[in-house]
């Protein structure tokens, strides 16, 4: 008993996990393909589900749905014909190039369903933002996590490189910067409604000042969009620097000494020494960031309730949205859009830029 | 634990492993006797490492079989092989005190905490660490370090022993310390031992049976004089004795052994194309241009304080000398080399085979 | 001897900064941290504010421009305390179960990974899932008894699990369930919240402890393995196979040699999904009416619909529930970065 115990503990140790994931995520994911493919509707107290196929993605992408998802698209401007078939036209070369150099079927099927989305998501851009049309909450949500974790990467590495200097005080200005980590997300969000209040805001004189004493952020899209970025900035830079502090304080010091003794500029030693060291480091935050930011959802919720309109509503909030009106045969398509794009776009970016970067370093 | 205490047998019976395609060790053999001291030698990825752990049930034995005792433990798990271990590393709990590292394989068997402090304090004895105990590994020097890992494999008094290069790690002096008591312990215990190194001075010192290695093949087993005096192949005449053996090729034709500006007679060897003659520094002398058996010109002079070592250049390789202290000769002048041709060995070159006259 | 005086560019000693670089990265430190302070400054002093005194226009300091009262502390902690202690207590057994739950579970997940090969065949994963698929299906659509559909499936995995992973060889490493694992993260909580709603109403576990535990424990699953993972591959091997060779199991190794040895990344990790479950907002709202609410959701409940949002209230609620997290987070300060330093390293 004892020998069979020690024989098969490898896998009673990974057991549980196993378990408890299969419960919770692919029972559940299994179950909501279902519904996103049926209708349920209640009927006194029970509900009755109905095989829809594939109408509920349909009325998304294509429907009456369409403009809540994706976007309006009515006229490509000139500017927008131009980006996309140009960008289609470097996706082109970029699929032609690989199959050229080493071709691999798994590799490139990967690398044609990575193709389809960008130049679906391309001319997603092209046809709303380039061409002056209202987009959906797909376009919200990518511009929550391009933008809002380009900004977070930018200011937390710097921040975490500064720390990362011999200074005074460091370490408490590292406690310091890692407290809006600890505050609840829809504490977030109540909490900068506040400061933004144009009147009883602590920004009230500012506004008054500047002759905006009237505006309501909340009614301009564009103004909405970047104060949900600004809260969710704040709440998530410290992760990111966190974890690049982590990443330059485990830079060796003798390399970057010997990078001093070889006459190398401080510009130089970070250049030559320091980022390619903490290269894969600062691909996987990135990956982890934009991970959680694709799912973003209390701070749009709170903030302005996804409007004015749908402005900044994400895809998440949308699901969220369908669901409290006991659609869930559409929640859960759009929740499998979202599920579909995230794992489309994570995977390729930690196959093509994580991995391969790993891989060049070794 | 064993309740007799009795050191066992081991007997490898043509075992193999496979790392994917690559045959890191074949078809070792080796009967170890009770309370032998052991030593696999050979150049660092020989297949030392894998051997041992195999035997250690670290490895999984790919084919083969594997006995201790009269007990096949091919497919044993470690802790029900009666073993002990000492790793090049040490292996200490860096969270654990001297005393709690010491006892740690006594606490897996659910010793009781008074016994388990009584040995504890006894085996602290055996390597002179008493005052340690409460120390953690980080604040302990290296010996101190190497003889905790000693204690912590004797504790349990296994039925064998098994020593991965433990002594690499210290500095040179410590190690020749090391090497007399390691040595003294065994006696006294009577453990079997198994112990692998790559330095053939440990092995020579320590082992009553060497076992030498290349890439995961057996070349030879003997006590330490045989495989100095009677090596079986090339690679091991080659790997024995520091400076190593000089060899020059050539050929043997009725009854000479003939190389460039050399030519000696041998008895009792057929004739043969490709022959290589080994003779030891040690074995050979440096006389006048013209007297000995090859004439060469003298490439440098080094002294060593108890010998003196002289490296000849003779066509395109180097020949070595040993000397007593007090010789002196200048760089670039003639000589010759002279030994006596029944203490040279010959082999054959395209097999590496040591040739053995004829008797 | 005259020696010239170093610039404001040029450094004063030997592995110092120039003072022109020191002054800027404190300009920018300093600047940052009264960016990072100042929301949580106004939070403090809202919550001693009274409903007047937040509606009358900003008032920045107390004592000077408003007279801070506990008004509505007091109506947290006096009035309705049940409410309030109730919720806190919640937060605290849920958080801290879950935390507990999923750093156990997913660094033995993790241990396992990093030391034992497994070689699991894709063809029985595969038949696997087309099983529980077939249950979604005959349960959902057809109306079968959800027990009997299970029962069926898994005899059927049993009996036929071998015989169809003959069919064709493929074997997965340890790599691809590391990934499997760690990429369920990337699930949004709306992709399944709604079947586990279900799942949680079928057992009439809703609105209990147990259900926000167990889903928060598998949320953050993927970050305990992922961390600990990198974490585990760095201690080196030969200490576990020395306590293995003297007689300990793989349960004794991990509890006396593999733990102690990762305070550092245990601390990190704990830290980390303490954060989050702690602060879970949505599947909190969805898997709990009353009894079962957590402060998140107390938060929430401050926006009183008609009436407006009682930010008097609210900023008690919200900074009652920092306080705890600052105190754990300076108890495991000195190990965050260290104990994240070793998964970042190998990312
Ligand atoms: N886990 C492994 N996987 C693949 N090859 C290995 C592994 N362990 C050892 N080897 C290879 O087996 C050979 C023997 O290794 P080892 O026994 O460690 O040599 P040594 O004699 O120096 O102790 C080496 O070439 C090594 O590269
Ligand atoms: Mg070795």
């Amino acid at each position: 008993m004892n020998e069979w115990l020690d024989r098969h503990m490898g896998r009673l140790f990974l057991a549980p996990a196993v378990t408890l994931i299969l419960i919770f995520s692919i029972f559940p994911l299994v179950a909501s393909l279902i519904l996103a493919f049926s209708r349920l509707r209640l009927r006194g107290g029970g509900f009755t589900m109905r095989w829809v196929g594939f109408r509920n993605f349909e009325k998304q992408l294509f429907g009456s749905e369409q403009f809540h998802l994706l976007g309006t698209f009515t006229t490509v401007s000139i500017l927008g014909w131009i980006v996309g078939l140009a960008g289609t036209g470097l996706l082109i070369w970029w699929m032609v190039r690989y199959a050229r150099t080493r071709f691999h079927w798994v590799g490139f099927l990967g690398r044609m369903i990575t193709f389809g989305i960008a130049v679906g998501l391309l001319w997603l851009f092209c046809a709303t933002l380039l061409s002056g049309n209202p987009f959906g909450t797909v376009g919200t949500t990518l511009f929550y996590v391009f933008v809002g974790c380009g900004i977070q990467f930018l200011i937390g590495t710097a921040l975490a490189f500064a720390c990362s200097q011999k200074l005074r005080g460091r370490t408490t200005f590292r406690v310091i910067f890692f407290v809006p980590m600890m505050v609840t997300p829809i504490g977030v969000g109540y909490t900068f409604r506040m400061l933004a209040d144009v009147t009883k805001g602590p920004f009230a004189g500012v506004w008054q000042w500047a002759g905006l004493g009237d505006f309501a952020w909340a009614t301009d899209p564009w103004a909405a969009r970047i104060f949900i970025t600004v809260a969710d900035s704040w709440q998530w830079i410290p992760f990111v620097f966190i974890m690049m502090l982590a990443a330059f304080e485990s830079v060796p010091r003798d390399l970057v000494e010997a990078g001093d003794l070889d006459g190398a500029s401080p510009w130089q030693s970070f250049r030559e020494i320091t980022w390619p060291h903490v290269m894969p480091i600062a691909a996987t935050v990135m990956l982890i960031r934009a991970i959680e930011a694709f799912k973003i959802v209390d701070l749009p919720n709170i903030m302005t309730s996804g409007g004015p309109g749908i402005a900044t509503e994400s895809v998440s909030l949308q699901a969220y949205y369908a669901w409290r009106s006991l659609d869930l045969g559409q929640a859960s398509a759009v929740a499998y859009i979202l599920l579909f794009v995230t794992v489309v776009i994570c995977v390729s970016f930690f196959n093509l830029v994580v991995l391969s970067r790993v891989r060049a370093q070794k | 634990m064993s309740s007799d205490h009795a050191a066992k047998t081991i007997s490898i019976r043509e075992m193999n492993k496979y790392y994917g395609n690559f045959h890191a060790l074949k078809g070792l053999s080796l009967e170890v006797e009770a309370g032998e001291f052991l030593v696999l030698l050979g150049p660092s990825g020989c297949g030392k490492s894998t051997a041992l752990r195999m035997i250690a049930g670290l490895e999984s034995i790919s084919s083969g079989e594997l006995l201790i005792g009269d007990q096949d433990v091919t497919e044993v798990l470690p802790k029900y092989r009666d073993i002990a271990m000492v790793f090049q590393s040490y292996a200490l709990y860096p969270h654990k005190t001297v005393a709690e590292n010491i006892g740690f394989p006594l606490k897996m068997a659910k010793v009781p905490q008074a016994e388990m402090d009584e040995a504890v304090r006894a085996a602290a004895a055996q390597v002179e660490l008493d005052g340690l105990l409460d120390r953690l590994p980080g604040q302990l020097s290296g010996g101190q370090r190497q003889r905790v890992a000693l204690a912590r494999a004797i504790i349990r008094r296994p039925a064998v022993f098994l020593m991965d290069e433990p002594l690499s790690n210290l500095d040179a002096k410590l190690r020749g310390n090391m090497r007399a008591e390691l040595k003294h312990m065994q006696n006294e215990l009577g453990i079997t031992t198994i112990y692998v190194t790559h330095d053939q001075i440990e092995a020579m010192t320590l082992a009553h049976r060497v076992a030498i290695m290349k890439d995961g093949e057996l070349q030879q087993l003997g006590t330490p004089k045989e495989v100095y005096s009677n090596p079986a192949n090339l690679f091991v005449a080659g790997f024995m004795g520091s400076p190593p053996m000089n060899f020059v090729e050539g050929e043997i034709s009725s009854g000479q052994f003939r190389a460039a500006g050399m030519s000696l007679p041998v008895t009792g060897f057929a004739d043969n194309a490709a022959v290589t003659i080994g003779f030891r520094p040690e074995d050979c002398q440096v006389v006048e241009a013209g007297t000995g058996q090859v004439d060469a010109s003298v490439y440098t002079f080094e002294m060593t304080g108890d010998q003196s070592l002289v490296t000849f250049e003779y066509e395109d390789r180097h020949l070595v000398v040993k000397m007593p202290k007090d010789f002196e000769i200048a760089s670039e002048s003639r000589a010759a080399i002279a030994f006596d041709p029944a203490e040279a060995n010959f082999f054959d070159t395209a097999s590496g085979r040591r040739l053995l006259p004829a008797a | 001897m005259s020696t010239r005086r170093p610039g404001l560019f040029e450094p004063r000693a030997i592995g110092q900064m120039a003072p022109a670089t020191k002054i800027l990265l404190y300009t920018i430190l300093i600047v940052w941290a009264a960016f990072v302070l100042f929301p949580i400054y106004w939070l403090l002093i809202t919550s001693v504010k009274t409903p007047a005194a937040v509606n009358q226009g900003p008032f920045f300091l107390p004592f000077i421009d408003f007279e801070p009262s506990l008004h509505a502390w007091k109506e947290l902690f006096v009035i309705d305390y049940e409410d309030t202690l109730r919720a806190y207590m919640n937060s605290i057994i849920i958080s801290l179960s879950a935390t507990a739950l999923s750093v156990l579970v997913g660094s033995m997940a993790a241990y396992a990974l990093s030391r034992v090969d497994y070689a699991p065949n894709l063809i029985t994963i595969l038949y696997f899932v087309a099983l529980l698929a077939g249950v979604g299906v005959a349960v959902g659509i057809y109306d079968v008894d959800w027990m009997l559909a299970t029962a069926v499936a898994v005899a059927l995995f049993f009996l036929l699990a071998r015989a169809v992973g003959r069919i064709y060889e493929v074997r997965l490493g340890n790599g691809d369930i590391l990934f499997w694992i760690i990429s369920q993260r990337i699930l949004a909580p709306i992709v399944v919240v709604v079947p586990i709603y279900m799942m949680f109403q079928s057992v009439r576990l809703l609105d209990t402890h147990l259900a926000i535990i167990l889903t928060y424990a598998v949320v953050n699953l993927p970050i305990v393995v992922w961390l600990m993972y990198d974490f585990f591959n760095s201690i080196p091997r030969d200490l576990e196979e020395s306590a293995q060779i003297d007689g300990a199991t793989m349960i004794g190794t991990f509890r006396e040699i593999i733990l102690p040895l990762s305070r550092a990344g245990l601390a990190a990790t704990t830290l980390l999904v303490m954060i989050l479950s702690w602060n879970e907002y949505l599947l909190a709202l969805f898997l709990s009416t009353t009894k079962a609410q957590t402060m998140p959701i107390l938060v929430a409940a401050m926006n009183a619909g008609e009436r407006g949002v009682l930010w008097w209230t609210m900023s008690v609620t919200i900074v009652v529930m920092i306080i705890p997290v600052v105190v754990l987070a300076v108890i495991l300060q000195k190990y965050i970065t260290k104990g994240l330093l070793v998964g970042a390293v190998k990312g």
